[in-house]
């Protein structure tokens, strides 16, 4: 690290840690890890929510308060995907597979605790990246076109192989029904309206809010009523609080590759936090010694996933604070509250406003910190909650996720739609049709086809950008490694599809 | 009526792709500048769909195959959630909520009368609160606002 870069670091420290910007961390972190727990909210909506408190603060503290109430709510995101199966926001989709298997074993508070330590470790060193290769990166990241944008979408769905429970067939099956549903709406190019039987609302498309919530929650609670009924359905036991060293050692490797990986993704346009934390847990489970245990309540397969998504948030501040563009949702949200401070984003932000970047840099610092502190005594808490009657924690969940699915746009037809999908959940769960591929093909599935369509119009109608650039073969080749590995590696009993 | 499950939900995937297909082909072709359209990846997505199902309803993924049916608290309780978003907008958050809260845990088992009154009394005006004037979210006040003057 050069000595300047240190001499910057200590002066966005002490901005960071005045009285009055470490208050404003610390409201940052709280209020984002309460927008977190809720369903629905997710961190852009909570951050555009919550705009109207930087009114009348300097522009650091302002930026400082929003950037708590980002990575408050991207940790936040994964208690209740742990404890109710219920994804606070598309990121944990994930964290659903192994936190919700966990918490049925009674292991609610360490899967909470991995999620909490992988978060600020992947937090700390996701800083740490943005400093030393924050530039650079955010210059190759623009060389990223649309054909190397259809490549990484395809190595996105490839993690589909991970998430294919007893059929990969049945996962195809899930993972088109997203993809169909991502085509719903207007088609921006053209102006189309597609698939929308003539209702007006639909013509923006299915939110992947009410979708997750449909999907996860509803369709969870519909079946335990089932189970109730049949008196299979046992309240989880509230088992031990504490994760183990044991655990934390063997989660640690996870940790750190879910942190490179969700870096690295994180810098890239596009749903990256939800590709990150697909893309991690897969890796993980592909290049396990043990991928059956995956989906059965693997440490592993929280750590990953919520390592993976913490970083990929400093990964996604690296085009905003270098080059002035906001890459994601919530970058775009950042943007605009740094606008109405009177700051213009741009690659001379770190020159014009040092106190700007570089307070933030130093209160990711100390903010990732604060979230630990703050998060590590709740877990008791929260796991308590599993203690609570199911016939009142039913009706509860059920009354907050609608809250969540009526903000996304204040549309009670999002509320039917969310009722709906909750039914088909319910029956693909039955029918052991796997749900989280629904949600990778929702959230990728604009994305593929807008870069392909961007790809032939610049090339006039030739698939050749897609093979000749370097960029776009690598990311084929890992998307083939990803889908054929296990075969290889593991050929001597693990099975990919183990249809009976 | 109880369905075999695997055929049941291959079934759904090949009407379900065969519409889906039907409804890409139904479109215009819009590709003045943009060589594949809004129609090609719909005709795509639908074919691998009507296959995948077809696949699946001729060697079916698994032999023991669950069933469609569905029980009647699961299904009454999927109809209270429907008329429970269709009441939000229209009785209001706080009022469908209280509902909501009444009927759904006496489905669930509750018996207690008082318990069943004051907690979602409690419980819907908490959450109203917390969204409305904690993280200022706007939600329907309904039939309160008029009675609230």
């Amino acid at each position: 690290m050069e000595a300047g870069t240190l001499g910057h670091l200590f002066y966005g420290f002490q901005i960071a840690l005045s009285p009055i910007n470490l208050l404003y961390a610390f409201l940052g972190c709280l209020v984002g890890t309460l927008i977190g727990v809720l369903p629905g909210i997710g961190p852009a909506g909570g951050m555009a929510l919550l705009i109207p408190l930087t009114y009348g603060k300097e522009p650091a503290s302002a930026i400082i308060l929003l950037a708590g109430i980002y990575y408050g709510a991207m940790y936040g995101g994964s208690t209740t995907s742990i404890l109710l199966n219920v994804p606070g926001e598309a990121a944990s989709v994930v964290t659903t597979l192994d936190g919700y298997q966990m918490a049925r074993k009674g292991l609610a508070g360490p899967a909470l605790s991995i999620a909490a330590l992988g978060s600020f470790i992947a937090g700390s060193i996701g800083v740490v990246l943005l400093m030393l290769v924050g530039p650079p990166l955010a210059r190759a990241a623009l060389k990223f076109g649309p054909a190397e944008m259809f490549a990484l979408m395809i190595f996105g769905l490839s993690t589909v192989t991970s998430l294919s429970g007893k059929s990969l067939r049945k996962a195809l099956v899930s993972v088109l029904l997203g993809l169909m549903l991502a085509t719903v709406g207007t088609d921006l190019p053209t102006g189309l309206i597609r698939f929308t039987f003539g209702i007006p609302k639909l013509m923006e498309g299915f939110d992947v809010v009410v979708v997750a919530i449909g999907l996860f929650a509803v369709s969870e609670i519909l079946s335990c009523v089932e189970e109730m009924r049949q008196g299979s359905y046992s309240t989880a036991p509230l088992g031990r609080i504490w994760l183990s060293l044991k655990d934390f050692l063997q989660s640690l490797g996870a940790i750190l590759r879910g942190t490179f990986t969700g870096f690295f993704i994180g810098v890239l346009p596009g749903a990256a936090h939800v590709t990150a934390s697909f893309l991690s847990y897969t890796l993980e489970k592909r290049f396990s010694k043990h991928p059956d245990s995956f989906g059965q309540g693997e440490i592993r397969g929280v750590a990953a996933p919520e390592s993976a998504n913490n970083s990929a948030a400093c990964g996604a501040l690296i085009p905003l604070l270098t080059l002035g563009l906001p890459a994601s949702a919530v970058t775009a949200v950042l943007y605009g509250a740094l606008l109405m401070v009177g700051v213009r984003p741009s690659p001379f932000l770190f020159q014009k406003h040092p106190d700007v970047a570089w307070g933030l840099i130093g209160s990711m610092y100390i903010g990732n910190l604060m979230l630990l502190i703050l998060n590590l005594p709740l877990i008791g808490l929260w796991v308590r909650i599993l203690k609570t009657p199911a016939r009142w924690l039913f009706p509860i969940v059920l009354a907050v996720s609608f809250v969540g699915v009526y903000s996304v746009n204040n549309a009670p037809l999002d509320l039917l739609l969310a009722t709906i999908l909750g039914v088909l959940g319910y029956f693909m769960r039955k029918l052991d049709y796997p749900l989280a591929p629904v949600i990778l093909g929702l959230v990728l599935g604009d994305l593929l086809e807008q870069a392909l369509r961007q790809t032939l119009m610049i090339s006039g109608g030739s698939l050749l950008p897609l093979i000749q650039s370097p960029m776009c073969l690598v990311l084929f080749a890992m998307a083939g490694v990803v889908m054929v590995a296990p075969k290889l590696i593991y050929a001597r009993g693990v099975k990919l599809e183990t249809e009976t | 009526m109880m369905v075999r499950g695997e055929m049941a939900g291959a079934g759904l995937a090949v009407v379900l792709g065969a519409g889906y297909l039907w409804g890409a082909l139904a479109m215009p072709e819009m590709s003045i500048g943009d060589p594949l359209g809004p129609r090609a990846f719909p005709l795509l997505l639908g074919a691998l769909m009507t296959l995948l199902g077809g696949s699946l309803l001729v060697w079916p993924a698994q032999k023991d195959s669950g069933s469609m049916g569905i029980s009647l608290h699961t299904g009454a309780l999927a109809l209270l959630l429907g008329l429970y978003g269709y009441g939000i907008p229209r009785l209001g958050y706080p009022a469908a909520t209280f509902l909501f809260m009444v009927l759904a845990p006496r489905l669930l088992g509750e018996r207690s009368y008082l318990l069943g009154l004051l907690l979602p009394a409690g419980i819907s005006t908490g959450v109203f609160l917390l969204f409305t004037r904690i993280l200022d979210m706007p939600l329907p006040l309904g039939i309160l606002e008029k009675l609230l003057g």
